[in-house]
Order: C-alpha cells, then sequence, then structure tokens
C-alpha cells in the first residue's frame, strides 16, 4: 500500500506536495456558489413541483456536495488511492438505496402498510380507502403494547 | 523524547513534524494519514446511508405523513442552521490555509468562529428539539401531535431524531476535534510543514458539512 501511495504522489512529491497551498479565493468563490445552491433549494422546495420536486433538490445538493468534496477537502488534488475510498463507499451507500428502493418501487400495493388492516381497534378501521390512500384519523391512536 | 528511539536523531521543533518509524519519508507518513482519514469518513457515509436508507422506505410507505410533517419543521431555522454549517465549512479550510502559510494567529482566529458557528448551529438544534418535545412530536409511542394525525407522522420524528440526532453527535465530535486543533495551533505546534493533523480536522468537520447538505433538503424541504 505504501508503495502505490508514494507512485500515485510521485509528481507532487518531487515538487514537494507541501507547495500546494491556493489563495484563498476559490473558496470564496465556493462558499458563495453554496449560498446561492441553498437560496436555490429553499425557494423551490416549497414549490409544488410535482415529480422534479425531489431529482432537483437531490441534484442541488449533490452539486453542493461535490463542491465541498473537491475544492473544500481539496479531493481535486489528493492521492487517487484517498479519491478510490471515499468514492467507493459513495457507490455503495448509492447501490445500498437504489437496491432497497426498486423493491419498494414494484411492490404490489397490497403489501405496503398502507393498505394493511388497521390493528388499532374498529373504531377508527377505514372503510373502503382506495389503496396507498392515507385514512385520516380524528383520535390520537394510544400506544398499543406489545 | 524520541532521544531513545535508535532510528531518529532528530526532534521535532515547533512547526515541525513528526516522523515514525516505520515510514520512510515525511510525504510516506503524510499520505498515509490521509488515506487513514478518507477510509474513516468512507465508513461514516455508509453509517449515514443506512439511516438515508430508512428515510427512503418510511417516506416511500407513508409520503403523505411525511409531507405534512416535514412541512411542520421551521424552514427558517433549518436555512440558518445550513448558513451556519456552510460558513463554518469556509472557516475551516481558511485555518487550515492559514497553517499552510505560517500564519497562526489568523488561523486561531478561523478556529475559534468554526467552533463558535458549532456552538450557533447545536443552539438553534436545541430550540427547534425544545419545540418539537413541547408540542409531542416525538418519535414512535411518544409522539403525541394533535396537529399531524395521519399514521406514520411518528416515524417521520423517529427518522427526523435520529438522523438529526447523529449529525448533532457529530457536531460536538468535531467541536472537540477541532478544539484539540486550536490547542495545537495555540502551542505553535503547525506551520508550513507540518499541517495533517489540521488537514484530517478540517476533514472530519467537512463531512459534517456534507451530511446536513443532504439531511436539509429531505427532513425540511419535501
Amino acid at each position: 500500500v505504501a508503495d502505490t501511495n508514494k507512485a500515485e504522489t510521485g509528481k507532487s512529491a518531487d515538487h514537494g506536495a507541501d507547495e500546494h497551498v491556493h489563495g484563498i479565493s476559490r473558496y470564496i468563490y465556493v462558499w458563495l456558489g453554496l449560498l446561492a445552491c441553498t437560496a436555490i433549494t429553499v425557494y423551490t422546495g416549497h414549490k409544488d413541483l410535482g415529480a422534479v420536486n425531489l431529482p432537483l433538490a437531490l441534484t442541488i445538493a449533490t452539486l453542493k456536495a461535490t463542491a465541498v468534496v473537491l475544492i473544500f477537502m481539496h479531493m481535486i488534488n489528493t492521492p487517487t488511492a484517498n479519491r478510490i475510498v471515499f468514492v467507493t463507499s459513495i457507490v455503495f451507500a448509492i447501490v445500498l438505496i437504489i437496491g432497497v428502493f426498486g423493491d419498494l418501487w414494484t411492490r404490489n400495493e397490497m403489501t405496503l402498510p398502507s393498505a394493511a388492516p388497521s390493528t388499532l381497534g374498529p373504531e377508527i378501521q377505514v372503510q373502503g380507502e382506495p389503496a396507498g390512500g392515507m385514512p385520516e384519523r380524528a383520535p390520537i391512536p394510544e400506544p398499543h403494547q406489545p | 523524547m524520541s532521544s531513545s528511539d535508535a532510528h531518529h536523531h532528530h526532534v521535532a521543533g515547533p512547526g515541525e513534524p513528526t516522523l515514525a518509524h516505520h515510514f520512510d519519508t515525511q510525504e510516506q507518513q503524510n499520505n498515509a494519514g490521509r488515506l487513514g482519514m478518507w477510509l474513516f469518513l468512507g465508513t461514516e457515509v455508509l453509517l449515514f446511508a443506512g439511516l438515508f436508507l430508512g428515510y427512503t422506505v418510511y417516506r416511500h410507505f407513508y409520503h403523505e405523513a411525511f409531507h405534512e410533517a416535514s412541512r411542520h419543521l421551521s424552514t427558517f431555522l433549518g436555512t440558518t442552521n445550513t448558513i451556519v454549517l456552510i460558513t463554518s465549512s469556509l472557516t475551516v479550510a481558511l485555518a487550515l490555509n492559514a497553517v499552510q502559510r505560517n500564519k497562526n494567529k489568523l488561523a486561531a482566529v478561523y478556529l475559534v468562529v468554526t467552533i463558535l458557528f458549532a456552538l450557533a448551529f447545536l443552539g438553534i438544534k436545541s430550540i427547534e428539539y425544545t419545540e418539537k418535545f413541547r408540542e409531542g412530536a416525538l418519535p414512535g409511542k411518544w409522539y403525541h401531535f394533535a396537529e399531524i394525525t395521519a399514521p406514520g407522522a411518528n416515524l417521520y420524528y423517529t427518522v427526523y431524531f435520529l438522523m438529526t440526532g447523529l449529525h448533532a453527535f457529530h457536531v460536538i465530535v468535531g467541536m472537540c476535534v477541532l478544539l484539540w486543533v486550536l490547542k495545537g495551533v495555540g502551542r505553535g505546534k503547525y506551520g508550513p510543514k507540518n499541517y495533517v493533523a489540521v488537514e484530517l480536522g478540517a476533514l472530519y468537520w467537512h463531512l459534517v458539512d456534507l451530511v446536513w447538505i443532504f439531511l436539509f433538503p429531505l427532513l425540511y424541504l419535501i
């Protein structure tokens, strides 16, 4: 591992990696960009854009995160080994979420909790509720003990 | 201190790094430290991924309840905290930059400002938590908030408290790490040749910001 590490940083080691000091202007620009993205996501977040809301929010968040990782965390000039371990963990996190969401997305409505008969007692059972619809309940159900 | 060390006759002075005997060069030691930190940050990503997964599942099951419960959070306080964390990420990046330029006093100022931002974040978070506790917008069986009765609203607050709670714990840990870095800066321990500890502390702090960048829209703006 050490040899790989050395080989990967060979270029910067030649010039001395300690000289990787940038001016502060790039940090200020990133900060302004992050503030602008925050403003956009707050503005669009409470507008009803239908199916666009979630992908838009996630795109903006990913843009912000990328800027933080590349510039604030200096991944733009970090040894490749560091990029590999971090990006791999992100890839697996995405695989985990997409895999499980794929399962949920393709489920029969009957297997969703909203389609299950209420276990909270007959007085708040909702009749004729279409699958997927959220029944209205006036009283707050007492927590049932197992 | 290292006089008993047969491999090294060099004792690190102020602003100079100590080279552990199992590393050949300073650069190699620095990169090993960086790799270790990135590996740790990778496990942090996976830790939060599990919670984001739980969020995804319950949000899919209880879409309306999540929407209603989310609208009950204060967008103003959430946005303020987002700006606080983003700005603290900037100040910690500037602190590292100052250490690299051998401006220790400036670095100390930036670190103090970053720690104050961390405290501000926790203060705002505790205002939000207090409000939720008062209303009864609580996880699981403790939920007794009369305004939102849709099934699954308690699950929203379970996810909310778990995720923001774990995140707040990271803010506290990050604050302690930065205090430790600040102590080192105060003692003149770091400089242009010895800044990896500052760099790694800053990396941890940026991760705290990264997690919040996703938590904020997913919890406050749905």
